[in-house]
């Protein structure tokens, strides 16, 4: 017998891994080149579009900034309230949304590749390629800085976020051997 | 922060649309000392919540570090005018919106913005839904949070060294546990119940 | 044993010839039961089968052939159509317990059963005065015990006044003293309860005890001896 998919299943998924991403927080943050330390949280970003596929990693992502800025200090540090969208930071924030969205779909697109390597590719397009855009693109509206600018200064983040492509690539792995349909970007 | 200032009465509605229209207004001046009587007065605002309200505004340490570096890099860019106006919008900007955070209950913002999120309706996504998404959310951060904690505790324990992240895979895997008993727990109820009213 | 006279409390479930197969293997084989006493438990090894037939009974699971009945009505209807009948409480509160205050957890399931939203705050908290806990309305879920959890689950559950409450396992993170506690006000309701648990000492005072040995009932009937005989074969096998 097929198991038959619960009703709200989804919506429950949603719910716990925008949890799992605030809760990653709580992991220290691990101090990278050039004093900038790198979050587990934005790990848990490039996962959840890895895990749940791009609709849902987006939702979860979306769903866990509304409630921060309703003022839930969820995000690393006890970062939280509508402070996170009006700082220098605020277009990474909203970008993350949209990095889980590119991380699940380009995932999705590589079932050929083995996962890791899959995820990985898929985390360097969401995590960098889209998170960039929009960092800078918030960077240049709140600071008027020029583009060539923001794009110097977002550098110094990049090495860091590389680690973490690496590391989703290693981790959506791990998932896929212990719990093979967990991972909906996966076609079993 | 939990109070009776007039800040915390004043309705979250009218806090929030103050906050997107400052914002604009701020947007095009360029003049360093024209901001500065509008940074005091926010750092006003702070005092009027009563005793220890202006320890509030150490909130903004986190986003300090990253301020000055934009700082020194607009000033010797631009020059020290620019740098300056730009130091003192965000910060009046981070701080304000600090300030409605913290007057405003996250009941009273979830009201206030329920509205807003009518019209996502045609795209087939119910408010009620929604607002059912945030109390799961905001029951399950403490309980992730406590997994997270004693995972760190037994990785230490043993001895664990700075490579963290894999502690990622299993609470990942807990998690993906978590949300198929809490689906089933959900469904034992009998579901979301429709809801027309909220 | 004592049948359910009281005709308000009065209920049952049945099985006939039920067969259950997950993922490929039968994890139900030809179970067929009529269960109408007040104080009913399910006892076996791990993997037994006894969290998939009580699974059966709200809908969970539907079975692979042969038929289910709880008081009359066909669970495989699915959960949202029985959840008014049978109560589920699961092992562990933090799975089960969906929303951040106790109220907003106990108004839950009545709004399920189709009152609106001001109607079942009131209702849950007059439910709450009546247990002497309406002090825990405004309570965060997180910051009660263990027990209290479990508690609010089994308000959460009774509110709804349900026929049936099923009982996976509810003590295994309670200690003693909570667990008699939990034990001594479970034995005080009115509906008929089905309990599984491997503590053995907690089935004291039951009408009917249920043995399930591989997806097939060994023993039922009298508890005093469907232990005893659980004891030896466990004594006699032990094969980790």
């Amino acid at each position: 017998m097929k198991e038959h998919a619960l009703k709200e299943q989804g919506l429950v998924q949603i719910a716990l891994y925008a949890a799992l991403i605030a809760a990653l927080g709580l992991i220290p943050p691990v101090p990278f080149l050039s004093g900038i330390p790198i979050t587990a949280q934005s790990l848990g970003v490039m996962l959840a579009g890895v895990m749940l596929g791009p609709l849902r990693g987006f939702l979860a992502v979306v769903l866990l900034l509304f409630v921060v800025a309703l003022g839930a200090p969820l995000l690393a540090g006890g970062r939280g309230g509508l402070a996170v969208f009006v700082g220098p930071t605020a277009g990474f924030a909203i970008g993350w949304a949209f990095a889980a969205l590119a991380t699940g779909w380009v995932t999705q697109q590589l079932q050929r590749l083995n996962l890791a390597v899959a995820a990985g590719i898929g985390a360097f397009v969401g995590g960098i390629l889209v998170l960039y855009v929009f960092g800078i693109l918030g960077f240049m509206l709140i600071t008027d800085n020029g583009l060539l600018r923001s794009t110097q200064i977002m550098m110094v983040y990049i090495p860091g976020d590389l680690v973490k492509v690496v590391i989703t690539g290693l981790v959506a792995q791990a998932v896929y051997k212990g719990l093979p349909g967990a991972v909906a970007t996966r076609v079993v | 922060m939990a109070g009776r200032s007039p800040l915390h009465r004043l309705p979250a509605g009218v806090k929030l649309a103050a906050l997107m229209a400052i914002s604009i207004a701020l947007y095009p001046v360029d003049q360093p000392l024209w901001l500065l009587p509008v940074l005091l007065l926010t750092i006003a605002g702070y005092a009027t919540l009563g005793p220890g309200g202006l320890q509030r505004l150490t909130l903004v340490k986190p986003v300090l570090p990253f301020l000055l570096l934009i700082l020194v890099f607009q000033t010797w860019t631009q020059g020290w005018a620019a740098g300056l106006v730009m130091l003192q919008r965000i910060l009046v900007m981070v701080l304000l919106a600090n300030l409605v955070t913290l007057t405003t209950s996250m009941d009273a913002m979830m009201a206030a913005v329920m509205p807003l999120l009518r019209p996502l309706r045609w795209v087939g996504v119910a408010p009620h839904r929604i607002a059912f998404a945030v109390a799961l959310l905001v029951r399950f951060v403490p309980v992730l949070m406590a997994l997270t904690a004693s995972l760190l505790e037994a990785w230490r324990a043993r001895g664990g060294g700075r490579r963290q992240w894999r502690l990622a895979v299993p609470l990942l895997i807990n998690a993906i546990r978590l949300s198929d008993h809490v689906a089933e727990a959900l469904a034992a109820r009998g579901g979301i119940p429709n809801d027309s009213t909220h | 044993m004592t049948l359910l006279t009281d005709p308000a409390a009065s209920f049952g479930f049945s099985l006939e010839r039920v067969v259950l197969e997950r993922t490929g293997q039968r994890v139900l084989n030809e179970v067929t039961l009529e269960v109408n006493q007040a104080r009913v438990g399910l006892i076996g090894n791990n993997g037994s089968g006894k969290s998939s037939l009580v699974r059966l009974l709200n809908g969970l699971l539907k079975p692979t052939s042969g038929e289910v009945r709880v008081n009359g009505r066909n669970p495989a209807d699915g959960p949202e159509a029985i959840a008014g009948q049978v109560g589920f409480i699961f092992q562990n509160p933090d799975h089960q317990i969906i929303f951040p205050t106790v109220l907003e957890e106990v108004a839950f399931g009545l709004r399920n059963l189709g009152r609106s939203r001001k109607a079942a705050q009131a209702e849950a908290l007059a439910f709450l005065e009546t247990q002497g806990r309406a002090d825990w309305a405004q309570r965060p879920v997180h910051s009660l015990s263990e027990g209290q959890k479990q508690l609010v689950c089994i308000f959460a559950v009774l509110v709804m006044q349900p026929k049936l409450i099923v009982l996976d396992e509810p003590f295994s993170a309670l200690d003693y003293p909570t667990r008699l506690h939990v034990l001594n006000w479970l034995h005080q309701l009115p509906q008929q309860l089905l309990m599984i648990s491997h503590e053995l000492d907690c089935l004291d005072g039951f009408d009917r005890l249920i043995w399930l040995d591989n997806g097939q009932v060994r023993g039922d009937g009298e508890p005093a001896r469907i232990l005893d005989a659980y004891r030896q074969a466990s004594l006699a096998g032990v094969t980790l």
